[in-house]
């Protein structure tokens, strides 16, 4: 189902030749012609027009009565008028209609200054109104989540907010209560509109009844500056546009770019700026004394601590980057370990990624564009949930559902926000899902060769993939933990023909915004820049072990923490405890708490560098306000470091290091600042690209498929697996505004383990696995679940599940106790 | 226009639809069939194809009863051919002020009614039929439920047909009390389970209706004309009523009548002899006023208009006004029409859904000015105001709605003008103000009630 190609044709609007698609709308048409048309209730992004504001009336040669242009499709030889005295009497109707019952406090108004409602009043309005009677009046602000703020008074009922809610959140939480002139925008029974996407009815917001309390009465639009930068708080690398007063970030707002992020950002992405100017945030290098409290030392003293440290522990450092770590700061750390120290324990992500699959899986055919999953055939979201991991990509996924009847199939462990609008769901448990891959394969291959208890499922999801024109493959990076889970996967990919289509393809989900990127440039054992063949290397899980051990000594985190969000987080205190730690880091982590060095790190308002989206798109993060207290640059200290290693680094600045680090790196070679511009640019998309993966390393070898090793352990045992969740993290919890979201533990658990177990939903339990650890969660007993397994939140502030998990997730079984005894509760 | 017809002899109903509407027991099934009834589906399933059909109802020049006056058959070959699901809703959300014939048709005979869906379902291929009732008529659903309950029982709908093979289910849906709802896309809409607003069009719902799939939207007169259609031919039909305007209409007149009610004429017979000879004449010493010929959102036409033009779609329409459902509504002098103009404004405040900003904000302002000037707070530039304003909500609007209160509203204001301009330098209605509380100035006449709480089926 590719998108359709449309002819151009050929309009004239007020004496103007335009030519644009057929069939786009005459709004849309009209302004590529630099005709501008004033809409209130249009918004292409929310899908079909309403045509409720009527603002954007027109006159259309041959047709009677005035037409909306936001829904009239153009046809060649259209004749149109948007000035005449028919429009513009309506236009002027239409302005005093809208200003009958807003309150005209402009003055005192937030989006004074920014506000469609006053532009569109000044410049297609009458100028006056003859309306003398009393406007309506609602009890305002009305708090329609802690976040947001409603005033109804201004609401001109375009309703955008309303189908944001509905056609793209798909919370459907946001409704039109009463009618007529009585209308308001509310939520049912007044409850508070809970979605992690609900910031964005601010912006599409044309007055301002929806104002954000983190900027309400804060500024005004004419002394702000706009900068743009992208949001590094996740792997959806949204674009943003920071609104900055007196160099301090004030507000985030979305920089449409369609190819990454549609338009959309997620609360986090949002609010999370509040953590810039946390209290809390270290802005000074520090190092930890005898009694264990990090003191502040000069940058100097820092560089010659690091230095020294680095080159007592020589080849036994290692060096694990993570976060928004840009791929130059990446590219240094690799040059530093592997160029300064000759060591090769170099890796990111949370997960063992092998140097040969990720060449395999980075030809340029395997790879989807973002956009691919637009108008793909079927969507199959692989051991993901993507409104956890990659929020704006779960927001995709159902715009391809809703809008364009792409289908729908999703294979993972604990269930997922998209289930509801699945066409298929199967379910493995944790650990078991290189076995369902192979057997989904092998389902597709020949119809019916799946057996055992998830043979229903899977033949379901094949239904789905089988003939889809294009397969667009979702993925989360966990699979890395099962080596077969790989090789299942690209035979999964065989059997749907994705390399030998365009648009179809394969998109991983990793855990650090960065993490494609820091692969590429060489944070990956077994391979340098470029995915170039390097010395082989241990891999992130057996960092763990080595650093027990002794075997390494020294290491270095980048933006990374891995006792709060790698599996086995009891083994990575152990691990930390016993070595010399240098993390670069915001803030006293759980990781930097074990530090002997702490450098402080820039957040995406203050680096300067690029990153790389899951799809290969180049992105460029920009220095917008100064960082605090003289903060070095985190690429500037790491030169610094190179240097005194001896690796001779050949740049002395930020764009030199941006061409160096291209230059050496064969998928990126060529690629300027400029090719980078607002939009970013995918090196799959520059010619040649096919040969620029490096061939080589091991080439994952194809699992013979097997039976899920689903019915491991004794029978009544459940296994124990990790959920993310969006509000479990570091930044959530060093926002103001955020803070209220950060979950507590729960234990996921199917309704007949419950059951079997006696416990009830809400029920305080004792969660321990493994060598006696264990952790305080609530019961939360979910229909979608597989029986036999049971999910805590990995990263969670209290009670980390990471914790239990041994270093291969889904190999431990769980015990539970109940906490409080359920005779107690039933009393109270 | 010079009135078409003198009035020679009294004018009196021709009952097609309303043939044996007092029968006792009609809305059972086992009186309707002794009375003939359901022939009409069984030659349209066993000795006519839908194309027969199609072109039977389009040869026939049924128009739509429900107020556009669209062709019936013209509107069902829109939809598409093909195997997709295609839908029926029937329309019996009658909802506008002065309308109540659809209630005494779906309360008395409801297997008519039933008989024409089907009869349409397959001159439409729809396989899917829904009757949207408003939910007020309670007696009225439950006895279509009934009815619905003895056809399937009968046969004439459920997975086959008269032995013929084809499905076509029929719903009952109970409407929750909006105006709009009877607007055809709010309704689909509201068929939906959504709040009911209308929709843009195009898409027209032959197109893309109810879930996306084709649908035929029609009134319950209209359908229950095509049993009729089918038994005797379009020619037999066209022998009824105009050129343009074919057939019978059951027209509902109210107001300051003597003997109001649902009376079923020939098209096209003089208005006169529907007021004076049907219902009465004045019910009072008043002399008459003026009336909506076509329910309160059709602009009113004075006696000395309208009272001798033959009432049909296109004589009302060149009159300035239109035929709409077929309701009358007669005010006679003592009727204040400003006081008129408030309550028919104040209806379409209440019912506009809030969708589009003309309408939503062009009721609520009109009620406010009228108000005032019935109380007699107005100003000279309140009335140019409200003249204004109607013209700003007319054609801007995204369905009809808005339009319905800017037309009579603007009617009224043209044809009395002076009495407007009384109000204002009188301070008031009648000199005092009267309209304050918002019930006192319920000015429109009690509409009719024609069915006794007896003559229930």
């Amino acid at each position: 189902m590719v998108e359709p190609i449309r002819e151009l044709v050929t309009i004239t609007v007020d004496g103007r030749e335009i030519t644009a698609p057929e069939g786009q709308m005459l709004h849309d048409a009209a302004k590529s012609g630099d005709v501008e048309i004033p809409v209130f209730c249009y918004e292409p992004k929310l899908g079909e027009p309403v045509g409720a504001c009527r603002m954007c009336l027109v006159e259309i040669e041959g047709i009677p009565k005035l037409q909306t242009s936001c829904s009239t499709p153009i046809r060649d030889g259209m004749v149109v008028h948007t000035k005449t005295d028919q429009v513009k009497e309506a236009q002027n109707a239409v302005v005093e209609f809208l200003l009958v019952n807003h309150p005209l406090d402009c003055p005192v108004c937030d989006k004074g200054g920014e506000c469609p409602l006053q532009d569109i009043s000044m410049g297609w309005g009458p100028g006056k109104s003859r309306f003398t009677d009393v406007k309506r009046h609602f009890q305002k602000p009305i708090e329609l989540s802690p976040l947001i703020a409603l005033d109804r008074e201004r609401c001109i009922l375009c309703y955008r907010c309303v189908r944001f809610s509905q056609e793209v959140a798909e919370d459907e939480q946001l409704q039109l209560l009463e009618r007529g002139d009585r209308t308001f925008v509310g939520t049912f029974d007044d409850r508070p509109y809970d979605d992690p996407y609900h910031g964005n009815v601010i912006e599409l917001c044309p007055v301002g009844a929806l104002t954000t309390y983190t900027y309400r009465f804060r500024a005004r639009p004419w002394d702000i500056e706009d900068a743009g930068s992208v949001c590094t708080l996740c792997s959806s690398q949204c674009n943003v546009k920071f609104s900055i007063r007196d160099e301090e970030v004030l507000r985030v707002l979305a920089r449409d770019n369609e190819d990454v992020d549609d338009g959309w950002l997620c609360d986090k992405g949002r609010f999370g700026f509040q953590s810039f100017g946390s209290e809390d945030r270290i802005t000074q290098p520090m190092l930890r004394g005898g009694d264990g409290e990090l003191s502040p030392i000069s940058w100097d003293d820092a560089l010659s601590r690091v230095t020294k440290a680095l080159k007592s522990s020589g080849e036994k450092t290692a060096v694990l980057a993570g976060g928004g770590t840009s791929n130059e700061e990446g590219w240094l750390l690799g040059r530093v370990l592997r160029e300064g120290l000759a060591g090769n324990a170099i890796d990111s992500g949370a997960h063992p990624a092998d140097a040969g699959a990720v060449r395999g899986l980075s030809n340029p055919a395997l790879t989807a564009r973002m956009r691919d999953i637009d108008h793909a055939g079927a969507v199959l979201v692989l051991g993901a949930d993507p409104r956890n991991e990659m929020p704006i990509c779960d927001l995709r996924i159902r715009k391809g559902v809703r809008r364009n009847g792409v289908r729908l199939a999703v294979a993972t462990d604990s269930p997922t926000a998209l289930d509801r609008r699945a066409h298929a769901v199967g379910r493995y448990l944790p650990g078991a899902a290189a076995g369902f891959i192979s057997q989904l394969a092998g389902e597709i291959r020949s119809e019916g060769s799946s057996s055992g208890p998830d043979a229903e499922a899977v033949a379901a999801l094949a239904t789905e993939l089988r003939g889809a024109e294009d397969v667009v493959v979702v993925w989360g990076e966990e699979l890395w933990s099962e080596p077969r889970a790989i090789s299942a996967l690209m035979d999964l990919a065989t059997v749907l023909g994705i390399e030998g289509t365009e648009t179809s393809g394969l998109i991983e989900i990793p855990t650090e915004a960065n993490g494609r990127g820091l692969r590429e440039v060489g944070c990956l054992p077994g391979a340098s820049a470029g995915l170039a063949e390097a010395p082989a290397g241990p891999g992130v899980s057996e960092f763990c072990e080595k650093l027990r051990d002794g075997s390494l000594e020294t290491i270095l985190l980048a933006d990374s923490d891995p006792v709060r969000t790698h599996p086995d987080g009891e083994g990575w205190k152990q691990a930390l405890g016993n070595a010399f730690v240098i993390a670069i880091s915001s803030f006293e982590t759980p990781s930097a708490s074990l530090a002997n060095l702490v450098i402080p790190a820039e957040n995406f308002s203050e680096k300067e560098g690029t990153i790389t989206h899951p799809e290969g798109r180049l992105q460029r993060v920009r220095r917008n306000v100064p960082p605090p207290d003289g903060l070095l640059p985190t690429w500037n200290f790491l030169a610094a470091v190179a240097t005194e290693l001896g690796v001779d680094c050949g740049f002395s600045d930020q764009p030199g290091l941006f061409t160096a680090m291209t230059s050496s790196n064969g998928l990126y070679q060529g690629i300027t600042e400029e090719d980078l511009a607002g939009q970013g640019v995918r090196w799959q998309d520059r010619e040649g690209a096919a040969g620029r993966v490096p061939a080589g390393g091991a080439t994952p070898q194809m699992a013979a498929p097997t039976s899920a090793p689903g019915s491991a352990g004794a029978p009544d045992s459940i296994r124990l697996g990790t959920r993310r969740d969006l509000w479990a993290a570091e930044v959530a919890e060093r926002s103001p505004a955020l803070e209220f979201l950060v979950p507590m533990q729960s234990l996921e658990i199917s309704i007949p383990d419950a059951e079997r177990l006696g416990l009830k939903q809400g029920q305080a339990v004792e969660v321990s696995a493994g060598d006696g650890a264990s952790v305080e969660a609530k019961v939360a007993i979910r229909e979608a679940m597989i029986p036999g397994a049971a999910f805590l939140i990995c990263g969670a502030r209290d009670g980390n599940g990471n914790l239990l998990t041994g270093a291969v997730p889904g190999s431990r079984t769980i015990r539970i106790e109940v906490a409080t005894p359920v005779g107690q509760t039933e009393n109270t | 226009m010079p009135p078409t017809k003198t009035k020679t002899e009294k004018t009196t109903e021709t009952r097609i639809l309303f043939r044996n509407i007092d029968e006792p027991g009609l809305s059972k099934i086992s009186t309707y069939k002794r009375l003939g009834g359901y022939k009409s589906l069984v030659k349209a399933y066993t000795e006519m194809t839908p194309e027969d059909l199609l072109a039977e109802l389009e040869a026939s020049d049924l128009r739509g009863r429900g107020g556009a006056g669209f062709s019936m058959g013209k509107k069902a070959s829109f939809l598409p051919r093909g195997d997709m699901d295609k839908y029926l809703c029937c329309n019996a959300d009658e909802s506008e002020p002065g309308t109540f014939k659809d209630r005494e048709l779906m309360q008395k005979n409801p297997h008519q009614l039933i008989e024409g869906m089907v009869i349409a379902a397959r001159a439409a291929g729809a396989n899917r039929c829904f009757i949207y009732i408003r939910g007020e008529y309670v007696l009225q659903a439950d006895t279509l439920d009934r009815a619905v309950a003895e056809a399937y029982e009968a046969g004439y709908l459920g997975e086959d047909v008269c032995g013929t093979g084809e499905q076509v289910e029929l719903v009952v849906h109970r409407g929750a009390g909006a105006y709009i709802c009877g607007e055809e896309t709010a309704l689909l809409d509201s068929l939906e389970g959504k709040r009911g607003n209308p929709r843009l069009k195009p898409p027209f719902p032959a197109v893309e209706g109810l879930y996306g799939g084709p649908t035929l939207i029609n009134n319950v007169e209209t359908l229950s004309n095509l049993p009729h259609i089918v038994a005797s031919g379009a020619e037999w039909f066209r022998s009824f009523g105009t050129e343009q305007s074919p057939g019978t209409k059951v027209v509902s007149v109210s107001g300051d009548v003597a003997k109001p009610g649902n009376y079923e004429i020939e098209l096209g017979v003089p208005v006169r002899g529907i007021i004076d000879d049907l219902a009465g004449g004045a019910s009072g010493k008043a002399k008459l006023k003026c009336f909506f010929p076509g329910g309160s959102s059709s602009p009113v036409l004075t006696v000395e208009e309208g009272m001798d033009l033959p009432y049909s779609f296109e004589a009302m329409a060149d009159a300035g006004s239109m035929l709409g459902s077929g309701s009358i509504i007669v005010c006679d002098e003592e009727t204040s029409v400003v006081e008129l103009a408030l309550r028919v404004a104040r209806f379409y405040h209440h019912e506009s859904c809030g969708k589009c900003t003309p309408c939503r904000e062009g009721t609520n302002w009109t009620v406010k000015m009228l108000e005032r000037l019935s109380h007699g707070e107005a100003t000279p530039i309140d009335l140019e105001t409200i003249v204004s304003v109607q013209g700003n909500i007319t054609g801007n609007c995204l369905c009809v709605l808005g339009d319905s209160m800017a037309a009579p509203v603007s009617a009224l204001v043209a044809k009395y003008r002076p009495e407007f301009d009384q109000a204002i330098s009188m301070g008031g209605v009648n000199g005092h103000a009267t309209a304050g509380n918002g019930h006192g100035g319920d000015a429109l006449p009690d509409v009719a009630w024609p069915l006794g709480a007896g003559s229930a089926g």
